[in-house]
């Protein structure tokens, strides 16, 4: 384990981080230094190099050059990943296992085996009434919830949600938020990565990716600012470059078929 | 190494496959019912009589004599029905495509005592099944035409080294089908359990935690070496049940009857089992690297097992085999478990000889071999 680190040093850091898949340059040279505390949203189409860059901070992918560092300690890390919690963009829950089984599992791998804080993380996602259900009985919101839990057992200080609301009901979606701010509020630094631009003003913070590079970072209040636009697709285009013309509808049509394009050429 | 991880681990595939009665039924039914299948057939072939007509072509004294020795001394032969009735030529061929007969010895009509010339007449459709009858006709061959003169028939008397005389294909095979069934299944159920961590999302999700490779490996090890034990333990029973050994207890006899002979110790046969499955565990996590669906797990089968079946001794001994596949053979892990099984099983060997203990320390290398590779191809990036 790594010294704790000082007061407002970073907990996610990135210096001249890349990562190239053959000729593709999923992360291209990013720079961040994200202060603990606090939920910041990636966002991005899809194919901008979000998840890329979140396995580069959560130790699953090496670094092509550059660092990743998270709570001061340079990924990867093996020990360091006790502290890191990391919901996959699919469930990544074993569908014959029980609600209670995935979730004791994953937690016994992070060395979490206290029942009563185990109950209480299904209690958080409201499955606390389900140990028993094997998972492939759950709803798709169900294993939604049941995949959060597995990632906030052993309660991390830095957590990775890799688009964790895709597919999920608008007020199951309100109470993810909800207890992403409890989390933050408790001292957690959370990463969110989404491509859903109306989750973006939950966050604290908004980092804008594109290409595998940071278009541009700050509060959703500021973005809309700098941009001189009250809508963040308006934004998001403007700092990628692009001048969308007309209402917000088109631009967020165009926000999509550009992230279309994106993919298509890769 | 976190010994709590590894036991997680190895808990998470125990409960996976308690709620999977298919994957148990295959473990633990589908061997037990080859087995018997094979007991089955083996032992229903041994039963029919062949039924051998001899024919005397010749006009020669000496070959009536011995026509009419061969016939008695073949009739006094275990499994063999001599048809007196066929006297030519035409009607023993056509009762050979009417499957009456299994063969016709032949007296041509050159025949004499100086030229003992004689003809073995099959169908020829199924030779390999036809042959299977020859050895008794040679035998009464052999001595119906040495003692042409009219002395009496030479007793023969067959001996063995190991086992019994009696000892029948299901004797010598049993012990082997063991070991087979344990690798095949081994391996098939650790790459689709491996391949489905991959595709399902739960493999990178192992990979968040603290947990390393080799607790991963090993946990797989632990959790399929459980079920491996189990299997073995059931198959064996099965198929020793018979026997007098009480620490396994009495199997129900079937018709068809298991009483398979061995003098070795089941322990150090499992043991060259358990070794044997541990190779395979590491070689289904290592080639689930190179599959996508599960499918193409399966079309593993006629690269890693068929060969082994073919080449590992299970049919035809190392030996018979061509020079240049010898050393194939030598280095497939199955070739080490049915020598090892068979000189334990049938020869009654222990951990003092020398040829066990090589082949124990042959499958402990390779299984060690495919641990390093499996490890190696956890942490595979995917693009």
């Amino acid at each position: 384990m790594a010294a704790a680190p000082a007061p407002l040093a970073p907990a996610l850091e990135a210096i001249a981080l890349h990562k190239n898949f053959g000729p593709i340059h999923a992360v291209d040279g990013i720079d961040m230094a994200l202060p603990p505390g606090r939920i910041y949203g990636l966002l991005g189409p899809n194919g901008s190099g979000k998840t890329t860059l979140i396995r580069l901070l959560a130790g699953l992918a090496s670094a092509t050059s550059g660092r990743a560092r998270v709570l001061g300690v340079e990924m990867p890390s093996r020990p360091n990943l006790a502290r890191i919690g990391y919901m996959t963009q699919s469930d990544g829950i074993y569908p014959e296992l029980s609600v209670w089984e995935n979730l004791s599992f994953f937690a016994a791998l992070y060395g979490q085996t206290d029942r009563a804080e185990l109950m209480h993380s299904l209690e958080l996602v409201e499955l606390d009434k389900r140990t028993g259900t094997p998972a492939q009985n759950l709803s798709g919101g169900m294993r939604r919830r049941l995949s959060m839990a597995c990632a906030l057992a052993h309660r991390p200080t830095v957590i990775f949600l890799d688009e964790p609301t895709v597919g999920v009901d608008p007020a199951l979606r309100v109470q993810f938020w909800d207890h992403f701010h409890r989390l933050a509020a408790g001292g957690a630094t959370l990463l969110v990565s989404s491509h859903v631009m109306d989750e973006a003003d939950r966050c604290d913070e908004l980092l804008f990716i594109r290409d595998g590079h940071v278009l541009a970072q700050g509060t959703p209040a500021e973005l809309r600012k700098r941009a001189g636009t009250d809508s963040l697709e308006t934004a998001f285009l403007r700092f990628a470059g692009e001048t969308p013309t007309g209402s917000a509808t088109t631009a967020r049509e165009s926000a999509a078929s550009g992230a279309a394009a994106k993919e298509t050429n890769r | 190494m976190n010994p709590l991880r590894v036991a997680a681990v190895f808990r998470r595939i125990v409960a996976q496959f308690r709620r999977d009665p298919r994957s148990l039924a295959l473990l633990f039914v589908a061997p037990v019912a080859i087995i018997a299948l094979l007991a089955w057939v083996l032992s229903s072939q041994q039963s029919t009589a062949a039924r051998v007509a001899v024919l005397n072509e010749s006009a020669n004294p000496a070959g009536t004599a011995v026509a009419t020795q061969l016939a008695s001394a073949l009739d006094g032969q275990a499994g063999i029905v001599v048809d007196r009735s066929v006297v030519d030529d035409a009607t023993a061929r056509q009762m050979l495509k009417d499957k009456k007969l299994n063969l016709v010895v032949i007296l041509p009509a050159d025949f004499s005592v100086q030229n003992r010339k004689i003809e073995l007449l099959t169908l020829g459709l199924n030779p390999t099944g036809e042959a299977s009858v020859i050895p008794a006709v040679q035998k009464a061959l052999l001595g119906a035409v040495a003692d042409s003169a009219g002395a009496a028939l030479p007793t023969i008397e067959r001996a063995t080294v190991y086992g019994s005389p009696d000892a029948t294909q299901l004797d010598s095979l049993a012990p082997v089908v063991v070991g087979f069934f344990a690798y095949f299944f081994v391996f098939i159920l650790t790459g689709i359990s491996f391949l489905r961590e991959r595709i399902g999302g739960t493999l990178e999700r192992l990979l968040a935690t603290p947990v390393s490779r080799a607790e991963i490996v090993l946990g797989y090890s632990l959790g399929f070496g459980f079920f491996a034990t189990l299997q073995v333990a059931i198959v064996m029973a099965f198929v020793l049940g018979r026997l007098d050994i009480p620490a396994l207890g009495p199997v129900p006899a079937f018709a068809m009857g298991l009483g398979v002979r061995t003098i070795g110790n089941p322990l150090i046969a499992y043991l060259l089992v358990l070794v044997l499955g541990l190779g395979a565990v590491s070689l289904g996590i290592f080639l689930s690297t190179f599959a996508r669906t599960e499918l193409q797990i399966l079309q593993f089968i006629p690269i890693v097992i068929v060969p082994q079946g073919l080449l590992g001794g299970f049919f035809w001994p190392i030996e018979q085999l061509p020079d240049l596949l010898q050393p194939v053979a030598r280095i497939l892990p199955v070739t080490y478990a049915i020598d090892g099984l068979r000189q334990v099983m049938i020869a009654g060997a222990d951990l003092t000889s020398g040829q066990v203990l090589l082949d124990l320390g042959v499958l402990v290398g390779i299984a060690a071999f495919f641990v390093v590779l499996a490890a190696g191809t956890i942490r595979r990036e995917v693009a």
